[in-house]
């Protein structure tokens, strides 16, 4: 994100949003890691997690340049599913990914255009490695069928 | 006595005056379905060209059919968002200004050709972003990020087609 950020409630709320699941993603990929063993999908692992640390970095000096404290990380996460074995590991990745994607749109839906750029760029960097654990694409990264139904609407 | 124009405050030659030039944001949004429109026949000129050519070019199809149907329904989102008035006889879609480059010949041709205009596909919706309303502009994010996921699909398809 470059030039000035304004520090509206909705803009400082999305950040927070896009924070919090960046936390729940380090959380998370340090879960799934200590599955994926094989030296691909380790080493797939250990740059997804080190990627979203460095967002999770970013997004706090963000809130902090526009005065707002950042939400903290929770000791603990409530896992979508048990992760006991590579493939539940795998499936992890993919859902916190697709969580991630879907915060992350809620910055493309502010009206500054840097943060909307960023928040562009992170829903795609996240779909590509949602792809990459999948092992397949989607049509609409970051969004539910309730949320094009809802967003047809208002559009 | 008033004329009726007078009294209604309405100028009855602006009322039959041409209608306004769309929105910005209509503008924009035409473009991206006919971005959405050309990839979809893009698509389907290679998958046709794959099954002429047999071999392994033909198990291409279980590569290029399912980025072809995301295409398709990018193109239905984005069609669903455009309102056109009844009775109007505009195309929902922007035409392009100059002729789009047809798809090369050869299999392994179309399939870098597919993928270069998958990357700029994803600057083109990029580009988007910052002239359209949030809805809008979530849906081109969405659409943006799936057609990056397109790239090394068809990098990994390019790997498997001999040239």
């Amino acid at each position: 994100m470059s030039g000035r950020v304004p520090s509206a409630p909705g803009t400082v709320r999305a950040l927070q949003t896009a924070l919090t699941a960046e936390h729940a993603a380090v959380y998370g990929y340090g879960v799934a890691g200590a599955y994926l063993t094989g030296s691909t999908q380790a080493a797939a692992a250990m740059n997804d997690w080190v990627a979203h640390q460095v967002a999770r970095d970013h997004l706090e000096a963000v809130l902090r340049s526009l005065g707002a404290q950042p939400t903290a990380a929770a000791v603990a996460y409530q896992l979508p599913a048990p992760v006991r074995n590579a493939s539940e590991a795998v499936a992890l990745a993919v859902v916190l990914e697709e969580r991630i994607a879907t915060a992350y749109l809620g910055l493309v839906a502010l009206s500054n255009d840097s943060i909307r750029d960023y928040g562009a760029r992170q829903v795609q960097a996240s779909a590509l490695r949602a792809a990459a654990w999948r092992g397949g694409t989607v049509a609409f990264p970051g969004m539910t069928a309730a949320a094009l139904a809802r967003s047809r609407k208002r559009s | 006595m008033l004329p009726l124009a007078a009294v209604s405050g309405c100028d009855g030659a602006d009322v039959l005056a041409a209608p306004p030039s769309p929105a910005p944001a209509v503008t924009v949004l035409r473009e991206a379905i006919a971005a959405e429109q050309l990839m979809i026949t893009r698509y389907t000129t290679a998958l046709h060209q794959a099954g002429a050519a047999g071999g392994s070019a033909g198990s291409l199809a279980g590569t290029l059919e399912p980025l072809l149907a995301e295409h398709r329904a990018h193109l239905a989102q984005l069609r669903s968002r455009l309102i056109v008035p009844a009775g109007s006889k505009a195309s929902p879609a922007a035409p392009h200004e100059r002729a789009p480059a047809p798809v090369p010949s050869g299999v392994s041709t179309s399939v870098a050709f597919l993928r270069t205009a998958e990357q700029d596909a994803v600057t083109a919706m990029r580009q988007r972003l910052h002239r359209a309303p949030s809805s809008l502009a979530q849906l081109y994010a969405s659409i943006g990020a799936s057609e990056a996921t397109h790239v090394p699909v068809l990098d990994a398809a390019a790997a498997r087609v001999t040239p």
